[in-house]
């Protein structure tokens, strides 16, 4: 916190990718609210005074350390150049928040009510989470891979599920569910409630364990994060000390093109765009626990191998939908790292509906502007929030799950 | 609420409740330190204060009134683009308002006659790219491409395509400017009509009032508008690649290319710059210090410092560089011929060209100044020159000579005399001192060594860029006027009498040697009793 520079590398697109005048920023909080204090520059700035406690928590505290959906672009805007540890910095403050008995926010806090008491965030019955699989789905009762299937796509957006699991049972890849899945924790873990978040992060890492999975897979990018990062993170062990890969859809698809095991035959005759979820993309570098000292300069020892969102899965979507006969897919302007979050994850949409919505609306534009038919992404959460904000916009824009496209593309 | 209620009230009914803020949260990401520019020195610790409330307006008219309102009120106020300028742009007494400019994001651009007029939110990358767009360019000045364009105009501006480009108030066209009482000034061809296509007005060219050698950092007023001239480059496109940190823009080779000489001794290298300058040819020609090789090799700070660990004293000395860009502004054919001209000028001086990736990761659109914290964490530039080469080349090596002195707690860089380059095809040399340290160390010995060098250019007759807003005026007026100190406090005094606009700048750097002690011990030069301004806590 204390050598933030203001250079707000964490607010502007690379510059190397500086699009101009219009689409130039990538800090989803600082746009919705435009004094300094909603950037990570001005975030790091108020952390240190919490942390000296020279600042009192007060509702507009909280609201600026809770609306933001910690996308990371101010992290690897920031490890252009400073390599310091903003997306950390930023999740260390709602910790603090809750340490402080002051955080989460009250609608967080029913959540993990929800969470509690039926195994997700909705509150809905947990006797109904398999009830997305339909007669026409085949699922192993043991199999390598496990697909953990999540709360959204397990409750509201049914039709993600049953894309994954047809894509699988088309590949000819045996695929088994958890016994008895519950929430992966994602709202907990980035509200700063790390005490429960941990608790289903070994609950679940078990789970699989018991199960003999080699593979869990996931169709949703929030999850993806989880399992890949913060499960790890949680438990203080490294990504690949879990026991087995963590893989979301968009690779096990790449993979199954390029071998052959899936065929793409199927004309999808659109023009359509591909928007970078942050969960799978900038937020998505395996974790890896370190400790050490600060020596001379600031160097550090043992060396740090720095997380700078460049592992995340850029080429392989493209891969995918490039390979796909009648499409015609054009780049959004903000891609990859740079790309403009919907605004949705991280407890966000739930505690600041309207930023969520705006976030959404300000990524339409640029949807817009290059002239897509449709628009993919390989997350329920954003593929949720931008068919709202497409709705209450009245735009012609069809909205479309990764899983849907590739499913749309295989024989039947 | 530390803004008397009814100014707060005022300000409020301008730009409405959303725009304006004294909420203690708010206000404190505004704070000007620890880390960045010039911070966690004496200066940012002494004389810098979280502002008494924020306030985001939109348009001139708003900037106008807000001004309005602080002079009937005395609320001190200081304009704020992108706060990157470190403690110099930060609110220094209590209970000031920031104006924070970022909403003022206007961009135009007269495809006739090749000029954009941008508002003080704009930054230097979105005005090249849309630049690069229509086949021209400007330079994007050494704060960076996330400067305001507009700030960076009134106080720097320059950067290695400044070779061809020239120097930054050149390319200042009609400019609007809100007064320190609320005036609306406009200069150049404003004045008379609503075309800024043009920078001198009638009389007295008041750029001069804008900027000087440099600007002074907003003490005199806000600045809402500006058009800058923007100059044609070469039609092909520049092909950004790569994930963050490891992006840059790939060149058209036939239009666009750097290379890079080892030249054979210090001579040939200041000789190269006047060659290349007086054979009309490059885009940039400049010798930039030696360790920022280092950073583009290095893979994090640890790299860094491996790599830059194994230089010394000598290996500095005998290891002279100059970096050429040539661009091919009007066709291939030009491009060829301009890389004749250059192997001839090389082999006759000796130089080795190195192996020079084809691709610009710094100064075509990403002036990457936000690197020069990875080493150690802290970093200022402590002065600028422009003269002609041969002066601002012998500029850095004083510099170098008393930083020894103070190393540590500066950087250890064996002697490295900074960055240098040619201004205007060689008809200008620039010269620019950076200095590094680690902010968590006792930084005693980087305030002063800030401050001996204005004594140090004094000594030698430098005519450097900030003796005046930068150091101790009592200090360096007598000396570079005699009476300069008091010409700008006159100018001060002229527009702004309530000393409202940036307190206490001009003399913002002679208070901080009276409040601490620590500099006490330097002070051999005099001042009176009380400064002639108003008391601020």
């Amino acid at each position: 916190m204390r050598h933030c520079i203001k250079c707000k590398g964490c607010y502007w697109v690379d510059h190397t990718y500086q699009p101009g005048a219009r689409f130039a920023t990538r800090c989803p909080s600082n746009v919705w609210n435009d004094f300094d204090s909603y950037g990570a520059f001005g975030k790091m700035r108020i952390g240190l005074a919490v942390d000296e406690k020279r600042i009192e928590w007060t509702p507009s505290l909280l609201e600026i350390i809770y609306a933001d959906p910690l996308c990371g672009a101010c992290d690897v805007g920031c490890k252009r150049n400073l390599d310091l540890e903003i997306e950390l910095t930023l999740e260390a403050l709602r910790v603090k928040a809750v340490q402080d008995g002051k955080g989460p926010l009250p609608v967080h806090k029913k959540i993990a009510k929800n969470i509690d008491t039926t195994h997700n965030l909705y509150g809905a019955p947990h006797e109904g989470r398999k009830k997305w699989v339909t007669n026409d789905i085949q699922v192993a009762k043991k199999a390598d891979l496990l697909y953990f299937v999540g709360c959204t796509a397990s409750y509201q957006s049914k039709e993600i599920a049953q894309a994954t699991a047809k894509i699988l049972n088309g590949s000819q890849t045996p695929f088994m569910l958890m016994p008895d899945e519950w929430c992966c924790g994602n709202t907990l873990q980035s509200v700063g409630m790390l005490d429960e978040a941990r608790a289903l992060a070994k609950r679940n890492i078990e789970m699989v364990k018991s199960a003999g999975a080699k593979t869990v897979l996931l169709s949703c990018a929030e999850g993806y994060r989880m399992w890949k990062v913060e499960y790890p993170k949680l438990l203080n062990i490294a990504t690949a000390d879990l026991g087995f890969d963590v893989v979301h859809l968009i690779e096990f698809v790449d993979d199954a093109f390029k071998k052959g095991t899936i065929k793409p035959t199927k004309p999808v005759d659109m023009r359509l765009t591909y928007h970078d979820s942050c969960s799978i993309s900038r937020l998505a570098d395996p974790w890896k626990p370190w400790s050490g000292e600060r020596g001379w300069m600031g160097t550090v020892s043992p060396r740090l191998q720095r997380r700078r969102g460049t592992h995340g899965l850029y080429a392989q979507p493209r891969n995918v939908i490039t390979s796909i006969p009648g499409v015609k897919f054009v780049e959004m302007i903000r891609t990859r790292e740079n790309a403009f979050c919907c605004g949705a994850g991280r407890g966000t949409k739930e505690a600041f509906p309207d930023l969520a919505t705006s976030s959404a609306k300000h990524r339409l534009e640029e949807v817009k502007e290059i002239g897509a038919e449709a628009l993919v992404s390989a997350c329920p959460w954003c593929k949720a929030n931008f068919a709202q904000a497409v709705k209450e916009n009245g735009d012609n824009v069809k909205v479309m799950d990764f899983s849907e496209l590739v499913l749309a593309s295989m024989e039947a | 609420m530390t803004i008397a209620r009814e100014a707060y009230k005022a300000l409020e009914a301008i730009v409405g409740p959303k725009y304006l803020s004294d909420d203690p949260a708010i206000c404190e990401g505004y704070r000007s330190g620890p880390g960045g520019y010039e911070n966690g020195l004496g200066y940012e610790r002494v004389m810098t204060k979280i502002p008494g409330a924020v306030i985001l307006p939109r348009t001139t008219e708003e900037v106008q009134k807000i001004v309005k309102i602080c002079n009937r009120y005395k609320v001190p106020y200081v304009p704020y683009s992108t706060g990157f300028y470190g403690p110099r742009s930060h609110c220094h007494v209590e209970n000031e308002l920031i104006v924070d400019l970022k909403r003022l994001n206007d961009f135009e651009f007269d495809e006739k006659h090749w000029y954009a007029v941008v508002g003080t939110g704009f930054i230097y990358a979105q005005l090249q790219q849309e630049s690069l767009n229509r086949g021209g360019y400007v330079v994007i000045g050494g704060g960076g491409a996330q400067a305001s364009v507009i700030a960076n105009l009134i106080g720097d501006g320059w950067s290695p395509l400044s070779h061809r480009i020239g120097l930054p108030h050149r390319r200042i066209l009609g400019t609007e400017m809100v007064l320190p009482d609320g005036e609306l000034l406009k200069t150049g061809s404003l004045a008379v009509g609503d075309d800024p296509f043009w920078g001198d007005g009638f009389g007295p060219d008041l750029r001069g009032l804008l900027r000087g050698y440099t600007g002074l950092r907003g003490c005199l007023g806000i600045v809402t508008k500006m058009a800058v001239k923007v100059l044609p480059f070469q039609p092909e496109k520049l092909q950004p690649t790569g994930i963050a940190p490891n992006t840059a823009l790939a060149l058209p080779e036939k239009r666009v290319k750097w290379i890079n000489y080892v030249m054979p001794s210090k001579a040939a290298q200041v000789k190269a710059m006047y060659e290349i300058g007086k054979a009309e040819i490059g885009g940039a020609v400049t010798k930039v210090p030696l360790f920022w090789r280092a950073i583009a090799k290095a893979e994090d700070k640890e790299e860094f410092w491996e790599l830059w660990g194994k230089e010394n004293a000598e290996t500095v000395k005998n290891f002279h560089i100059v970096r050429v860009l040539l661009i091919g502004f009007t066709s291939e054919e030009q491009m060829v011929y301009d890389e004749n001209v250059l192997n001839d000028i090389m082999q006759e001086l000796g130089a080795q060209p190195r192996r020079t990736k084809p691709s610009d990761e710094s100064w075509i659109k990403n002036a990457d100044s936000a690197g020069m914290w990875l080493m150690c964490g802290s970093y200022v530039s402590v002065d600028y020159v422009i003269e002609t080469l041969k002066q601002a080349t012998e500029h850095g090596e004083v510099y170098a000579e008393l930083k020894k002195k103070y190393t540590p707690p500066l950087m250890p860089d064996y002697g490295d005399p900074g960055w240098f380059q040619s201004f205007e095809l060689g008809y200008q040399g620039y010269s620019e001192f950076l200095i590094y340290w680690d902010q968590d160390e006792d930084t005693t010995g980087v305030d002063h060594f800030y401050l001996e060098t204005a004594k140090m250019n004094i000594k030698h007759g430098f005519y450097t860029a900030l003796i005046g807003p930068h150091q101790p005026m009592y200090l360096t007026g007598p000396k570079y006027g005699p009476n300069y100190h008091e010409w700008m406090l006159k100018i001060k005094d002229e527009f702004d009498p309530l000393w409202v606009c940036h307190p206490p700048v001009p003399l913002a750097h002679d208070e901080f040697v009276e409040r601490a002690p620590w500099m006490h011990q330097l002070k051999d030069w005099k001042t009176p009793k009380e400064f002639p301004m108003p008391k601020w806590k």
